[in-house]
């Protein structure tokens, strides 16, 4: 059955268009989507495609960046020297093929993969205290990313900004080639406030803060012990969730330890 | 729909959410990318779309509506080959040739950016595309050499020559 | 030997390059339908209540199902005295998860997918077995027809047995017995190109049938035999292959587009997907090896006791032939003149599994060498001088008693020694795969050499 097929060419139109979501698949990139449809596992009616829709680029007024929800995974590289770990979590995640085509807000919408954890930037943002505004029902609205992740899949991301950190650190577990999904990963960021912040993916559900171990940040070894009680793993074809229990804790020490060496 | 495929002007048919992958392969034979898992995790299938090397599996037809399509055929042929159709020739960078069409489209890409003959910036170019033949090397070698503006001749490896070198093995 | 060493064109190296290479797939048929398949959801099951009826009554849909085929079950070794086991499409039951039920053909891939999915079948399920280990246990449940292991080697044995001189002997004299159990997991061959088929009826009743399968005429007497067809109605145009690497030797396509190519009178193309690729194609077969080396102090094997059991899953396919030859290679490169091999083809809920480079053999190379690694740590000995003192030699004899001729193990290992900068004592160095004599032949040794003039 084919699909209804859309294409706004400004925000306000796919906002319009989204309207509150009732059946409707939205492609940012298609990287997610378009193989579930070549496969058959889904069978959208109405679909929304954001590739002229305006949304994309990000831009930075004083300390505040903003990404476009269809800014590419590929061009948050250029964030490299504001963001450290945003544009390295960036460059691990695939090739620059689909970095190329893959969108942020894709990435953050991102639903359970099959057999693997999806959504890196998930973390990454989180421990930026990102804030992400979207339209849906009830109709715009801007909230903290943590918010707007338990309800992603009913809404149109429009934009995602945070502050510029003080410092940034990231580091993953991966499969040492690029086709591999990340295994497990955590970002660590010390806000201009210096508030530091810490978050995971790779879990059994979305990316979610790491906050007992923010709590005790000043102490790196406490820190990274108490990292697994904050979050809940899963097996999966990657790993077991035994194993993140276990690595987590190195992450965490490894990202803290940068961040403070960076101070 | 409109597509430039190789310099010329092409009007699309296909449903819009339809792949490019198949739109190229299905609608207009053009049969130099593959299929090889339709997920985005081989490189079989990438062509250049304005320049950039993408998944033409991952690709709705609809979201590259009017831009210009860049395949192997667009590349050279076998009377004209480009460098890097030359250095894959000369280098032995092909067995099977499945993943070749993917590999070389990337390659261009890397070289249209600048690359240069660095195996490790080579490697991080290609790194999206799977062979289950060749072990990678002669491939690395072959981008590499022709990073490096490399002529090669052809009377050898290229087949069209036949092997009349070595005696009249025919 | 002029093209060796020499650079020389590949025939197909340019089309390669230049995308004119035609695989199987990029041949357009004008008025192909697309082949998909209804599988088995679930490892080991009765089943029953096949129904077709609404895929069927689709617009441009044709189906087959086991009832289509001539001969149901051909054994595709069975010129190797493998008999028949496996049906081209299930039945009444099923016995791997992805196993064929049956194959649709529709005018467009989407058609073809909701004919698929407007098929359904009963499964009362059955216990599954996933390890060969378990396959001899007396609850073990059984399922195969012929029990948990194949029974058609020579004289109906259920094992492929080797025998060589007194290993009981061995056994007694050895200074230590050195035990290894070694097991490679299966792999998945993963070539670019998945399982690929496009078959056209021709309008004089023949069949053109393009493939991807490494082995023509061998799938053509496939074909021919499940189709009751003679070979002259057969046209088989292959060998541009995306990768096989011993995974298209199944004819796993073929067979059923020519049917459905008879049934519909239309050319019928079926690709596999990477998923398919990936559940349903057969792998390299896991392997579980066990062996037991009598050994002296000073470095001499004096016999060899070995179990293996090769995981065929669902059949039998070609593993009564890959154990065979595994067996004959179970000494490696090396000379065991006491030999106790036992070999069982073992059926597991597996897909079943087939060749892969190698065929038996890599298995066996991999377990050899390591267990050789293994009794040169155990015994405290250098693991150069340890293989080159048991190397293969003119006059030693293999494990099924075939004189070498011209072995290359002591070449091979004292050309490795010298490109990895590892000393040799001048003893070893100067060792050469002539016929024993010496200090290189023991006294048990004597009178176990065959005569390489016999080969």
């Amino acid at each position: 059955m084919a699909p209804e097929v859309l294409i706004p060419s400004s925000p306000a139109e796919a906002a319009s268009l989204f309207g509150d979501g009732t059946g409707t698949t939205v492609i940012g990139g298609g990287t997610v989507v378009v193989p579930d449809l070549t496969s058959g596992r889904i069978d959208p009616g109405r679909v929304l495609l954001l590739s002229r829709a305006g949304l994309d680029g990000f831009t930075v007024d004083g300390d505040t960046i903003t990404l476009g929800a269809t800014t590419t995974v590929q061009s948050l590289l250029g964030l490299a020297d504001q963001v450290a770990a945003l544009a390295a979590c960036a460059a691990n995640l695939a090739d620059n093929e689909i970095r190329g085509q893959a969108t942020v807000a894709g990435n953050l919408c991102v639903g359970a993969g099959y057999e693997a954890p999806r959504g890196d930037l998930q973390g990454c943002l989180l421990a930026l205290d990102a804030r992400v505004r979207s339209t849906g029902p009830g109709g715009e609205t801007t909230e903290p990313l943590e918010d707007f992740l338990a309800h992603r899949h009913d809404r149109l991301a429009l934009d995602v900004s945070f502050e510029r950190p003080a410092a940034s650190t990231f580091a993953s577990l991966a499969y040492p080639h690029t086709h591999e999904y990340t295994v497990l990963a955590v970002t660590a960021a010390r806000s201009g406030d210096g508030i530091i912040r810490l978050a995971a993916t790779g879990l059994a559900g979305p990316g979610a803060r790491l906050r007992s171990a923010e709590a005790l940040a000043g102490d790196i070894e406490a820190a990274a012990a108490a990292a697994p009680g904050d979050v809940t793993f899963a097996d999966d074809a990657l790993a077991s969730a035994w194993y993140r229990s276990q690595v987590l804790p190195v992450l965490v020490r490894r990202v803290l330890s940068e961040l403070e060496e960076s101070a | 729909m409109n597509l430039t495929v190789n310099g010329v002007a092409t009007s699309v048919e296909s449903a819009p959410l339809t792949s490019l992958l198949d739109v190229l392969r299905e609608e207009l034979g053009i049969t130099s990318p593959k299929a090889g898992c339709e997920q985005g995790g081989c490189g079989a299938c990438t062509v250049l779309v304005d320049g950039e090397a993408r998944r033409s599996c991952l690709t709705p037809v609809a979201a590259v509506d009017g831009a210009a399509i860049t395949t192997v055929e667009g590349l050279g042929s076998p009377e004209h080959l480009a460098p890097i159709q030359q250095a894959f020739t000369h280098h032995y960078a092909a067995q099977c040739g499945f993943c070749t069409s993917g590999m070389m489209m990337a390659a261009q890409a890397y070289l249209d950016d600048g690359g240069n003959d660095d195996h490790e910036a080579i490697q991080d170019a290609l790194g999206g595309h799977v062979c289950r033949c060749t072990g990678y090397v002669k491939i690395i070698d072959a981008v590499a050499a022709a990073a490096r503006g490399e002529s090669f001749d052809l009377s050898v490896t290229a087949a069209g020559t036949s092997m009349t070198n070595l005696g009249g093995v025919s | 030997m002029k093209a060796v060493g020499a650079r020389v064109p590949r025939y197909d190296g340019v089309a390669h390059v230049t995308g004119h290479t035609m695989f199987v797939d990029d041949l357009k048929i004008p008025g192909a339908l697309w082949a998909k398949a209804f599988r088995s959801p679930v490892h080991n099951a009765g089943m029953s209540n096949l129904d077709t009826s609404k895929a069927e009554a689709m617009p441009g849909v044709h189906v087959i199902t086991w009832n289509d085929v001539p001969l149901l079950e051909y054994g595709h070794l069975s010129a190797l005295g493998i008999p028949a086991d496996e049906p081209l499409l299930a039945k009444d039951e099923v016995r791997y998860l992805g196993q064929p039920i049956a194959i649709v053909a529709a005018p467009s891939e989407e058609a073809a997918m909701a004919a698929v999915a407007a098929i359904t079948a009963d499964f009362d399920e059955r216990p599954a077995l996933f390890d060969v280990r378990k396959a001899f246990d007396a609850d073990a449940p059984q399922i195969h027809a012929e029990g948990n292991w194949y029974r058609h080697f020579e004289d109906e044995m259920d094992r492929r047995q080797i025998r060589k001189g007194n290993i009981d002997e061995a056994f007694d004299k050895a200074d230590l017995i050195v035990q290894g159990v070694y097991r490679p997991a299966a792999i998945e061959h993963a070539p670019i190109e998945t399982q690929v088929c496009q078959v056209v009826p021709e309008a004089n009743g023949r069949l053109t049938i393009y493939s991807c399968t490494q082995a023509l005429y061998f799938s053509m007497g496939v074909v021919a035999a499940h189709l009751q067809l003679p070979l002259n109605k057969l046209k088989v145009v292959g060998g541009t292959v995306g990768g096989g690497f011993g995974g298209k030797v199944d004819t796993a396509t073929e067979t059923l587009c020519a049917l459905l190519a008879q049934k519909s009178g239309k050319p019928v193309r079926w690709r596999w997907t990477r998923e398919e690729e990936f559940l349903c194609s057969s792998t390299r077969a896991p392997w579980h090896m066990e062996i037991a080396d009598a050994v002296t102090k000073d470095g001499w094997i004096l016999g060899r006791k070995m179990l293996t059991l090769h995981d065929s899953g669902a059949y039998a396919r070609f593993s009564p032939y890959g154990l065979t030859k595994h067996s004959f290679h179970h000494t490696g490169a090396y000379s065991i003149p006491n030999l106790e091999f036992d070999g069982y083809v073992v059926y597991t809920n597996r897909t079943p599994t087939t060749a892969m480079r190698g065929f038996g053999v890599t298995s066996v190379s991999f377990a050899t060498e390591t267990h050789m690694s293994r009794i040169a740590l155990e015994l405290g000995i250098d693991p150069y001088e340890l293989r080159l003192k048991n190397a293969n030699r003119v006059g030693d004899t293999s494990p099924n008693q075939i004189a070498y001729t011209d072995p290359s193990t002591v070449p091979t290992i004292l050309a490795i020694a010298d490109a990895v900068g590892h000393d040799l004592t001048p003893e070893y160095k100067a060792m050469t795969p002539g016929p024993r004599s010496g200090a290189l032949l023991p006294e048990h040794l004597v009178g176990q050499l065959g005569n390489p003039e016999d080969h």
